[in-house]
């Protein structure tokens, strides 16, 4: 029943309306029903993870008629009960700007492919036909070492899964990597050397257990907001509690620490080591633990800075040839390594004054005190980046602080699948799914037959790595190559000379996949307009070893379609017989002249699940298209890799009803703690704890020294570079320089700097200066008196602004071992303009 | 009555698809798209000015923490004090004027209500910011839930 | 030796006590008069030089807490230019009260050799402190300072915000509150604030009453209201 409302009967109402309140009565509320009745306020909300940060917020997702139209936090979801941080809050937004990519885009000059010509729309068959004629011409030419893949922390774990198998299996290049290569690769590293297996032991329900919080080279205040609520919850509500933040620079964390320490950029490698030699000084080694859980080992040393080879710094490293190597040694190696690392002198070369030393070493070595140790960018993002995570886990194993509720050495990630995605799943240039790596024979047999494709089929040699890549794209080694879901042009260190260099190379053939038109895609040959978020049925996995999925909730604009759907469509264009070499063929017959498709795909494993299984009230893009439920396909063949090797994943089903697990999932049951009896279920009672990652159960406690950065501050330019980012913006702000409020909470990128240190060279509060390092400059403006609060000498600027691409100044440095870049510290000049 | 129009709704489509179809690659939002050519160096606009008139903004959807419509220069927000508090909370809006810190951060984790602001909620700037005076560097399609057909009772 | 200081103290007693021989009245005053003078100068430019921020900064203690702390606040930068330093808010402009603060200020000396805050940790601890001595000096002489500068009256509040210029007219025009109840923190980052409230709280007996008018009779009328 309808009601209808004239004009003429509103009018009236509402001056009866006005007459009765003048009046002072209150008129019957059937006066003013809802419009269309109450129904017509329905949302339909559904679970999903945030886009943003490797917390992994639960969001609740409302969706009419098509559009997301509002998100808030879920309150059952366990990482954040309810909260989300500004950029969460505005998740309804961010697929809405108005330039999202709808069509895939070639460049053309004169209606034929041209690498100098403009963008014009083409249909996704000329787009792929391109792709694969370039492709097929790359391979006969150069072979598999010549294509290569940039994929992302972003990817949903079974996008990441199919780019790992189209480019090893398929395609049989090991060049495929993530942009989490940026991001974790330095914790991957150490996690494996230490502890054999890769992710945390512990998880964030430490917040709610620990006694004093340690940051290191992290801004959680910014970067991961809600974990930080979870800590100021338990320090402001809880008074014993102490919190220790150290960092180049005072920012938003240290505000609420109880020990703020700012230390000379590189130094934290030196404070690391003075800590554990306190703590032995001081006779506060857990020596029982240490017998029974530890081995003691040396770090090769002198091992340069991932420059190119030619480069001074790596032709004088002595070490560089073999940075990876660890020696054994014991415990009185350790203790005289450390030895070195008194207090005066660690506060000397740190800056740091003694007594906050010693306040920060007491937190390791009260035995009577948990603590959780947290850091990001500021370790990874090092060129010992690896060596300060081990040196950490040294304090932890030193101590017996570790895979116990509250004692937590915890490395935080930045994106949101980076632990999921880049990491579990095997999209390093060296790794297969589940901590795997292609140079052991024993492990490629292995994915081998789950994927059931012939033996000898996968590359035995490491790809190239991210900054490689740009490198041999410069130097026209690499010569096709996919980006998907990252903004390396903005991202990547010394952009102008290797990055962008390498792009324009007329020799290469450069696709991008993306949402929107970054600067890395106008910077391509091809765009191909991408799905993102709830637009696609996908899975994270956050930084606690939470796997989240969600369903699709809405279409895609457009002709945009999923990574997922680009790679699974794109390998049809490719046989085997085209791809792979005769000896392959010619043992295994059954696989020969069939599409990549049918190998990868369509394998029997990956394609056994039938549409019925789909859940009826939402849709499913790819799996229509392809025919059956692709998700659930690759997701159940992946888990085959890690069940029953302490990766265990639930059945896929399963996590669509809850707010993600934490594996190991072993009987149905998460595990929140790993390697401590009780808690994991690999653990054996009796045992105790065991690192059952490595063969002899025990972790890796590692000797090795302070070593400087690669590039410090001297006459010419005098100035620290620090980059990072601002808690409005996540990453390159691509999605949220979008979404109107995000960017007016922070319009532009600007320079950090001390009030002094403008004030003595003349320069004014907002004025526009130059950043300038040997590699390039950037225009800016100047900012004294923002949230980041400057020492001398050092300077900060975020990138998430593609007119100030800051990377153009920064330095292609890198952790040896890790191959992770140094973003944190070069040396620039700051002038006015 | 539908053949005038047919024509015109023909035209209609075609822009539409038009504008869909034509690569929205406009370089005049360099914060967005980068530099024309991408390594370029070009000057860097002055920092806007900051939206400071007390005047509450209407919030996208119900659930949105609304931005801050007076400027923070200067505010701390530490372990000693939170002057963000020292206006919003329930004790002093009677002599700040300001409205009172929402009851939703009155909960803790475990959804029970506390008799003062949770210590989760204290890192405000987390979801409150404030807004420059500029505008939004492309136009943001997101359409509030009001126009998709909920209105409220009342309303008519 | 004590005979030597008694002989040369009777000397110069002996030629201060008799009328003087080779120098005339004019040149005995006009020279002290001058000399009074180069005396005066000399007195004042040497505590004037204490007087100025390069002088206080030269501490380190002084320099890496409480002014770096500054060089991000209004005080140090701002749209008109006009900065205070360190004497303009700490050092009053009056004589003898600035005598006063001169002699008090042998505490900070003795602060700096004995290393009382020398390090940041102690700083740090000893902030609360610090910032309570100088609320306490502000609040009883009705923020002189700040009157140094800045002048309730010739605010001009089409140039403040909404919210400033209402909070002035309630609060400062009424003389309900002095700059500094409100005002903490504008120039050094605050202390543990535990028990410090903000300078508009209401107090209890006062909520839900509307507060004074800027105006006498506003004030006369809340006077009575309170009486009876």
């Amino acid at each position: 029943m309808t009601i209808d409302i004239t004009r003429r009967a509103i009018l009236k109402a509402q001056a009866a309306g006005i007459a009765a309140a003048a009046a002072g009565i209150a008129l019957p509320a059937q006066a003013q029903p809802v419009p269309g009745g109450v129904g017509t306020l329905d949302i339909t909300w559904s679970k999903a993870p945030c886009r943003f940060c490797g917390t992994g917020c639960g969001v609740m997702v409302g969706v009419r008629e098509g559009r997301v139209v509002a998100t808030h936090g879920d309150m059952q979801a366990e990482v954040n009960r309810g909260l989300n941080c500004v950029k969460g809050y505005f998740l309804s937004k961010i697929m809405y700007g108005a330039d999202r990519l709808t069509t895939p885009l070639m460049r053309k000059r004169g209606g034929v492919f041209d690498k100098d010509g403009d963008f014009e729309p083409v249909s996704w068959d000329e787009a792929f036909d391109l792709m694969a004629e370039k492709a097929k011409a790359v391979l006969e030419e150069k072979g598999p070492t010549a294509l290569g893949m940039f994929g992302s922390g972003q990817w949903t774990i079974f996008e990441g899964y199919a780019a790992t198998k189209l480019m090893r299996a398929g395609f049989r290049s090991n060049n495929l990597d993530p942009n989490a290569r940026h991001c974790m690769a330095s914790a991957a590293f150490a996690f494996m050397r230490t502890f054999g297996m890769d992710e945390p032991m512990g998880c964030y329900d430490d917040f709610e257990h620990a006694d004093a919080f340690v940051l290191w080279g992290s801004n959680m205040a910014e970067m991961h907001p809600i974990l930080w609520t979870r800590l100021a919850d338990r320090r402001l509500g809880h008074e014993h509690v102490r919190v220790a933040v150290l960092s180049t620079f005072t920012h938003r964390s240290m505000d609420l620490a109880d020990v703020p320490i700012v230390f000379k950029p590189g130094t934290d490698l030196a404070i690391l080591n003075y800590v554990a030699n306190h703590i032995i000084r001081t006779g506060r080694v857990d020596e029982d633990f240490v017998s029974k859980h530890a081995v003691f080992m040396k770090g090769a040393v002198d091992i340069g800075y991932g420059l190119r080879p030619e480069h001074e710094l790596e032709v004088r490293a002595s070490g560089a040839a073999d940075a990876a190597r660890m020696e054994p040694a014991d415990f009185e190696a350790f203790k005289t390594l450390v030895s070195d690392y008194t207090l005066e002198k660690v506060s000397q070369l740190s800056g740091v004054e003694p007594d906050f030393l010693e306040e920060l070493a007491e937190l390791y070595a009260d035995p009577s005190k948990k603590v959780m140790s947290l850091w990001t960018m500021g370790f990874n993002q090092h060129v010992r980046g690896v060596w300060a995570n081990h040196m950490l886990y040294n304090l932890h194993l030193l101590t017996g602080k570790i895979a116990e509720p509250g004692n937590s050495p915890f490395s935080l990630t930045g994106q949101p699948s980076a632990c999921g995605t880049a990491r579990e799943v095997g999209t390093f240039a060296h790794r297969l799914p589940a901590d795997l790596v292609v140079t052991n024979p024993e492990h490629r047999e292995h994915a081998e037959e789950i994927w059931k494709l012939p033996h000898g089929l996968l590359p035995d040699k490491p790809g190239y790595h991210a900054v490689e890549q740009d490198r041999m794209l410069k130097d026209g080694k690499l010569n096709w190559y996919w980006i998907q879901v990252n903004n390396n042009l903005q991202a990547a260190p010394n952009s102008d000379h290797e990055t962008w260099a390498g792009y324009r190379n007329p020799d290469n053939f450069i696709v991008v996949s993306d949402a929107y038109p970054t600067v890395t895609a106008l910077a391509a040959d091809l765009i191909l307009p991408a799905a993102m978020w709830v637009e696609k049925e996908g899975a994270y996995g956050n930084a606690e070893r939470r796997t989240h999925v969600w369903h699709q909730l809405v279409d895609a604009g457009g002709e945009a379609r999923s990574d997922l759907w680009q790679m699974m469509e794109f390998s049809r264009r490719f046989t085997t017989d085209e791809v792979w070499p005769e000896e392959i063929l010619a043992r295994s017959p059954d696989h020969r002249g069939r599409t990549l498709f049918d190998v990868l795909f369509a394998n029997g494993t990956v394609d056994r699940f039938p549409l019925s299984d789909l859940d009826p009230d939402y849709a499913n893009q790819e799996s229509r298209h392809f025919g059956f439920y692709v998700q659930k396909g690759l997701f159940e063949e992946y888990a085959a890799f890690g069940r029953g090797h302490g990766h265990d994943l639930a059945d896929y089903d399963r996590y669509h009803e809850v707010r993600g697990l934490r594996w190991p999932v072993v009987d149905g049951k998460e595990t929140l703690w790993r390697y401590r009896e009780g808690f994991d279920p690999y653990v054996k009672p009796g045992e105790g704890v065991r690192f059952y990652g490595r063969p002899d159960g025990r972790a890796v406690i590692l000797a090795v020294p302070y070593e400087p950065p690669a590039e410090s501050p001297d006459e010419e330019f005098d100035f620290w570079l620090v980059t990072g980012r601002v808690l409005e913006h996540w990453h390159s702000g691509s999605m949220t320089m979008r979404v109107p409020e995000l960017y007016r909470a922070f319009p532009g990128a600007q320079v950090f700097m001390n009030a002094d240190d403008a004030r003595r060279r003349g320069l004014n509060q907002g004025a526009e200066v130059r950043v300038i390092s040997r590699r390039g400059e950037i225009r800016t403006r100047l900012e004294t008196r923002g949230r980041n609060r400057m020492p001398r000498g050092v300077v900060f600027v975020p990138w998430f602004d593609a007119s100030q691409l800051i990377n153009k100044v920064t330095l292609d440095a890198t952790d040896p071992i890790s191959k992770q870049t140094d973003f944190k510290k070069c040396a620039v000049r700051i002038e006015a303009v | 009555m539908v053949r005038p129009l047919l024509p015109l709704f023909c035209a209609a489509t075609v822009l539409v698809a038009a504008v869909l179809a034509a690569p929205a690659l406009g370089q005049d939002a360099p914060r967005l798209t980068g530099q024309t050519p991408p390594m370029a160096d070009v000057p860097a606009p002055p920092v806007p000015k900051w939206v400071r008139d007390d005047v509450r903004r209407m919030r996208a959807y119900p659930e949105q923490p609304p931005v801050i419509p007076h400027s923070i220069e200067g505010y701390q927000l530490s372990v000693n004090t939170n002057r963000c508090l020292s206006c919003h909370r329930r004790e002093f809006t009677e002599g700040s004027g300001a409205p009172m810190i929402s009851i939703t951060h009155y909960m803790n984790r475990d959804g029970q209500m506390l008799a003062d602001v949770s210590p989760r909620r204290y890192p405000c700037t987390a979801c409150h910011v404030p807004q420059a005076d500029v505008a939004p560097l492309v136009p943001n399609t997101f359409r509030d839930m009001s126009e998709l057909g909920a209105r409220p009772a009342g309303s008519e | 030796m004590r005979r030597r200081i008694g002989a040369a103290a009777a000397w110069a007693w002996s030629i201060m006590a008799r009328p003087s021989v080779h120098f005339g009245l004019g040149f005995l005053t006009l020279g002290g008069f001058l000399g009074g003078v180069l005396f005066w100068g000399a007195f004042n430019t040497a505590l004037e030089a204490t007087n100025t921020e390069a002088f206080c900064v030269g501490c380190h203690e002084m320099k890496a807490n409480v002014y770096e702390e500054m060089t991000r606040t209004v005080h140090f930068s701002n749209r008109s230019g006009v900065r205070a330093t360190c004497p303009d808010c700490h050092v009053p402009h009056d004589w003898t009260d600035k005598i006063a603060r001169k002699m008090q200020a042998s505490k900070e000396v003795w602060g700096h050799i004995f290393g009382t805050i020398d390090t940041r940790r102690k700083f740090l601890d000893m902030r609360r402190e610090l910032a309570e001595h100088e609320w306490a000096r502000l609040k009883a002489n009705d923020s002189l300072e700040c009157r140094n500068c800045h002048s309730a009256v010739a605010m001009d509040f089409t140039r403040q915000t909404g919210r400033a210029a209402e909070i002035h007219r309630r609060y400062l025009l009424a003389g309900a509150a002095t700059c500094i109840d409100c005002h903490k923190g504008i120039a050094h980052e605050l202390p543990n604030m535990d028990g410090v409230d903000p300078g508009w709280k209401v107090p209890p007996e006062l909520q839900g009453r509307e507060l004074p008018e800027a105006s006498i009779e506003g004030v006369r009328r809340y006077l009575a209201d309170l009486a009876g």
